[in-house]
């Protein structure tokens, strides 16, 4: 094992961390204002990238497909708010059960759609290729991967923690009786949050689609790995889905670069460990 | 005394149906047989626990893998198979409910779901296990091969274990298991240890669930990771919901609903899985208590009223009912009752 593999291996694992941080910030957002674990973000994942490869070959333009993919998962997400979830809210675990069905209709809709063949995004010149490094080269994309999740994870540091709009919604966290009686219209909030969350599994769709293909099953495995990391580091907290990646993303790098048979387990290993200690997580609260 | 009818009815009506229906019929009502027994043993956690499991499938598959591993890896007869696939079942529940018993409600459901899928990976990749093509040649043991033998070694099979799970429900840990989903903390102050009473109602589910995949895998001759897939976990909670949660009974209607309408209506519709979707979203948005709990209010109602609904005489459940669906539907549906509020 040399010093080059370990620092590729680290890398490869940053940038699944950074794929999945995506994924499992809308995740845990969703649930920590409103009590919903949408088993349906996997199938938005899948559909976000489908979109964006459908748009970016019919238009030839990498950022339509960057933009026209979440638009759509914002939309997706949107009607299932209003239309489902809204009808049978503060019933746990309906809620829950009600995005399997969601994720069920999805997931055949794009099979339906888009077919069983496994596929992938087309990216732009400027984007393929490796970048040299000094120890190796690397994808570029992943590079910029990385940069994006860590400029998307300010972002919403910045917008949870130091906006009016992040104050109302950690404020609906605590107590959503009080923050409607102040004025705010919680109800608005909840599909804010839900959409927003919804957005970023198409945009987490878009960036994966690249980095891996998309195929049926693609949806629920990405799912797993979004469990795996809300498991880990605390379901509702950002700086949870931060730590949860990162452990999540190594723990699989190394894994499949070692035993590739077992690669599986790597992800139940600290679950297990996790699950058994600290049932809600390293910094899930409750 | 009803129940009791209603019980003798359905055994009745079991034993009578290969005499009745032809091949085709028996063998895709033997599937449902299988298949309520599954779904029986998602509704002992789930409807009686209010822990709901999304990763049944994964234990189905190890009871399935462990039959099938012996039939077609180390060529063992019928006997070590079984052994196989008990031991396969028992041990995987238990490592599944140490990890799972201290947690309850959504975060059980991940974790469940998690556990579920992790199975299906392992097995996808495991060469040993035959990777994506599954295990092929598990014969039937010789007494039961033929079809209508298999069917009536599937009822009586399930009809035990069904007798069984009720009796469970009404035993000192069925009674805890029933006051852990109305109040946890009530439960803890009590001086219940909450987590040893979740792990043995896991494992006594997954052994159930084992027993289904051991039934399954004799019937269809082999093992593959769709055993174990989502869709197998997702759609055992559906026959779940869809029949009734929390009666045990309502679990085999909404199975044989399923299993008849897949392998019936699956060849007019290609888009099958959308079907069950939205079954299952229309379930919980109309009839949280499923055709079991629809069916109890209609027959509550029609006693009460002689037959024709009167304008003074509602029902109670129906009176404090606000438009949404209501707090009372609610403690006896799917939610976890007051402990579930909590912000």
């Amino acid at each position: 094992m040399t010093v080059q593999f370990l620092l590729v291996q680290t890398l490869n694992a940053l940038s699944f961390a950074a794929l999945l941080f995506f994924l499992a910030s809308g995740f845990t957002l969703i649930f920590g204002l409103m009590r919903i674990v949408n088993l349906a973000h996997g199938a938005f994942y899948l559909v976000g990238g489908y979109v964006a490869l459908t748009t970016i070959a019919a238009t030839g333009n990498f950022w339509l497909g960057l933009l026209a993919a979440p638009l759509a998962v914002a939309i997706a997400g949107l009607l299932t708010e209003r239309v489902l979830l809204r009808r049978i809210r503060g019933q746990e675990l309906p809620e829950v059960l009600l995005t399997v069905g969601v994720a069920f209709i999805f997931a055949d809709m794009a099979l339906e759609i888009w077919g069983g063949d496994p596929r992938s995004i087309e990216l732009p010149a400027f984007l393929q290729g490796g970048m040299d490094l000094g120890f190796a080269t690397f994808p570029r994309y992943r590079v910029l991967v990385m940069v994006a999740a860590i400029a998307v994870g300010v972002m919403l540091f910045v917008l949870h923690s130091r906006t009016r709009y992040g104050a109302i919604v950690r404020a609906g966290v605590d107590d959503r009786e009080m923050i409607a009686a102040l004025g705010v219209n919680i109800d608005r909030v909840f599909a804010g949050v839900f959409v927003f969350g919804s957005l970023l599994a198409g945009l987490a769709g878009v960036i994966g689609g690249g980095m891996l293909s998309l195929l049926p099953g693609a949806d629920t495995e990405i799912l797993l790995y979004s469990l795996a990391v809300v498991i880990i580091g605390g379901l509702g907290s950002l700086p949870g889905a931060v730590i949860g990646s990162l452990i999540v993303g190594f723990a699989d790098a190394f894994g499949r670069a070692l035993a590739p048979e077992l690669s599986y387990f790597t992800l139940f290993a600290p679950m297990a460990l996790i699950l058994v200690l600290r049932p809600h997580g390293l910094l899930g609260g409750r | 005394m009803i129940r009791l009818t209603v019980l003798a009815a359905a055994i009745g009506i079991g034993i009578a149906v290969p005499y009745v229906l032809g091949a085709y019929m028996v063998s895709v009502l033997t599937l449902g047989l299988i298949y309520a027994l599954y779904a029986m043993s998602i509704d002992l956690m789930g409807g009686y626990g209010g822990l709901i499991t999304l990763g049944q499938g994964g234990i189905l598959a190890a009871g399935s893998y462990g039959v099938g591993y012996v039939a077609s890896r180390a060529a063992g007869g019928t006997g070590r198979q079984l052994l196989y696939g008990l031991l396969a079942t028992l041990i995987l529940s238990a490592v599944f409910g140490v990890m799972a018993m201290r947690t309850s409600q959504v975060y059980f459901l991940m974790v469940t779901l998690a556990q579920g899928m992790i199975v299906w990976g392992f097995v996808t990749r495991s060469t040993a296990l035959g990777a994506e093509n599954g295990l092929r040649g598990i014969a039937r043991p010789a007494a039961f091969s033929a079809y209508w033998k298999y069917y009536y070694l599937c009822l009586a099979i399930v009809a035990v274990s069904g007798l069984l799970m009720g009796v469970i429900t009404r035993s000192p840990l069925g009674l805890s298991l029933r006051a852990l989903k109305d109040s946890e903390t009530r439960l803890r102050m009590l001086g219940y240890n909450l987590a040893l009473t979740k792990f043995y109602v896991f494992v006594l589910s997954g052994f159930f669930a084992g027993v289904a995949g051991m039934l399954l895998a004799y019937y269809t001759n082999f093992v593959s990771p769709a055993n174990a897939a989502f869709a197998t976990s997702g759609r055992g909670v559906l026959m779940v919901i869809l029949g009734g949660v929390g009666t045990l009974f309502g679990p085999v209607i909404g199975a044989f609903l399923i299993m008849l309408a897949e392998n019936i209506l699956s060849a007019y519709l290609a888009r099958w899985t959308t079907v069950l979707g939205l079954v299952f979203v229309l379930t919980i948005m109309f009839a949280p208590g499923g055709l079991v709990g629809a069916g109890r209010r209609v027959w509550r109602r029609m006693r009460r009223t002689g037959g024709s609904p009167g304008p003074t005489q509602t029902d109670p459940l129906e009176q404090t009912r606000p438009p949404a669906p209501s707090a009372a539907e609610t403690s006896a549906g799917l939610s976890g009752g007051p402990t579930s509020k909590q912000t």
